[in-house]
């Protein structure tokens, strides 16, 4: 397609603000500091690097590359690859739908906190403190016994979402272009807050020690298979690759649009955002520490408990600015889940919809987003919580690493990683070596097949899930069905077949 | 805070400034363009 006429980002730094914005999520401020904390400090921040160029870079620039080479979304590059492989291009798509419907339910709990941080409706002082988990688990949530008993839906959240997305429809319904434009206000903003944060942290009496607990070494976890499964896990789900829509943004990139050194700067600044969140983050949990007397094992730090309950807890025994510090903490953590919505949207199943059957991409825009909200209602009800546990387990975890593994295979094996590299090279100020062919080839798949292995399958086949019982079949069951659903979509006529 | 603790951060910031140096300066330098 002729350059002027093709959907793409106006200025090469929209769209790395784009694509850093769809890497930096909720994951980077309440997972990686946790990971760093329990796997070593700067023993796991060796693996995670290690892992940063020998997984995650090859895998994020396979996704760029092949969009650009191909200018379609994950189902037309894999179709393009060979008819028999669309599949491969749905399977993500799928999930990154699965994945937005409750990613948004989160986001609705943060946007709730904004408002409730304005009045601290949790409660001020050691009362706060002893009140922010009921508030969550039971005002916010309510939160039932278990996943079968759903209760009703909880309407402050499907309010909360159902204004979210219609966000990521004003967003998106004028595509790259103005995501583009978005994302550069929404992540400078999100990392002006992140600096305003962490400084606020530091200067909290007790900050030292929390910081001492994040970074302190024990080289000692490196000989174990632990860490390195920490880290690679970390680095599958930071970068949001595995969710089809890096190979749309790919396709975004201007024809000369230097392809390695966008994914280096993405996935280099991705991290930073994360190593900064654990600032903030142990600082806080250094203070309550301090302020409670209590050990880092009485603390959650970790999850929806780190951001929804340890954060409230902190904010309330802070001398000063509490109302102003949760309103910025929560705002800049609903900032940067709304450029990972919002991408999770577009890129991974919106465009590959418009691509297949034609459509005119404002309904497509509107009626994904209504269904990704009328989809998300389930976590809006009592039972929301561990819907959305189960669901995540299913379509973050071992969609993502086992269609990210096939992708990489099909793209190594049949297509061909030389081919891909010479794409690259070609469009790119640093130039890759054939060292690259083997890394997408073999070690992307087998770290991605160690990850399911080592910390998926060896678990939940032994204990279902979570402890939800038989509950957690809902997982197997869902992954089955993620699969059928793509290959329904492989054997639908596109328009091209059609007209 | 401690020495290790000091290590690690200055591990990572050499990695991650390092890394993004890198990047910037090698820009324009080879097939691809800054502003597209």
């Amino acid at each position: 397609m002729p350059e002027a006429g093709r959907e793409k980002f106006l200025k090469r730094r929209h769209m790395i603000f784009a694509a850093i914005g769809s890497a930096v999520g909720l994951g980077n401020v309440w997972r990686f500091p946790y990971m760093c904390y329990e796997y070593g400090g700067a023993a796991f921040l060796v693996a995670y690097v290690v892992g940063i160029f020998a997984i995650g870079i090859p895998w994020l620039l396979t996704e760029f590359a092949m969009g650009h080479y191909f200018q379609k979304g994950a189902p037309g590059v894999f179709k393009s690859i060979g008819k028999k492989w669309e599949w491969l291009g749905w399977f993500p798509s799928i999930s990154a739908f699965l994945i937005d419907t409750y990613y948004v339910v989160i986001m609705a709990w943060t946007l709730i906190y904004f408002f409730s941080s304005m009045t601290l409706a949790w409660g001020i002082g050691e009362a706060g403190a002893q009140q922010a988990g009921d508030f969550f688990f039971k005002t916010v949530l309510n939160l039932s016994d278990g996943p079968g008993m759903i209760g009703g839906l909880q309407w402050p959240i499907v309010a909360a979402s159902a204004f979210t997305w219609f966000m990521i429809y004003l967003v998106i319904y004028r595509g790259a272009e103005i995501i583009g434009k978005v994302s550069e206000i929404v992540m400078t903003l999100a990392w002006i807050l992140i600096f305003v944060i962490i400084i606020r942290s530091v200067t909290l009496v007790g900050a030292v020690d929390g910081l001492n607990y994040y970074l302190d070494i024990d080289w000692s976890v490196l000989k174990g298979g632990q860490v390195w499964f920490a880290a690679f896990s970390q680095i599958a789900f930071t970068l949001s690759v595995g969710m089809a829509g890096m190979y749309t943004y790919g396709r975004f990139i201007a024809k000369k649009g230097d392809i390695t050194n966008n994914t280096i700067i993405t996935s280099l600044c991705d991290s930073a955002f994360a190593f900064l969140a654990g600032f903030a983050v142990f600082s806080t949990v250094g203070y309550i520490m301090q302020a409670l007397g209590v050990t880092l094992q009485d603390v959650t730090i970790s999850g929806v408990g780190l951001a929804y309950v340890t954060y409230p807890v902190g904010i309330s025994l802070m001398p000063a600015l509490n109302r102003l510090t949760g309103v910025l903490f929560f705002l800049m953590f609903w900032l940067i889940g709304l450029s990972s919505a919002y991408f999770l949207a577009y890129g991974g199943y919106i465009v590959p919809m418009i691509d297949k059957f034609g459509w005119e991409r404002k309904k497509v825009a509107l009626w994904g987003c209504v269904a990704g909200f009328v989809v998300g209602l389930l976590y809006c009800t009592q039972a929301g919580l561990y819907w959305l546990d189960m669901v995540d387990r299913t379509v973050a975890f071992y969609t993502l690493l086992l269609g990210g593994a096939g992708a990489s295979l099909v793209v190594g094996w049949v297509f061909g990683a030389d081919k891909l590299r010479e794409h690259v090279n070609a469009t790119s100020d640093i130039k890759v070596g054939p060292w690259m062919d083997y890394l997408i080839k073999i070690v992307v798949p087998l770290g991605l097949f160690f990850v399911v292995a080592y910390g998926g399958f060896m678990q939940d086949l032994k204990e279902p899930y979570g402890g939800y019982g038989s509950w957690a079949n809902s997982i197997w069951i869902l992954m089955v069905l993620v699969l059928v659903v793509s290959f329904v979509l492989q054997g639908m006529k596109s328009k091209d077949e059609i007209s | 805070m401690t020495g290790s603790a000091i290590g690690t951060t200055v591990f990572m910031a050499v990695v991650l400034i390092g890394g993004l140096l890198f990047c910037f300066s090698h820009m324009g330098k080879g097939g691809g363009a800054w502003e597209d």
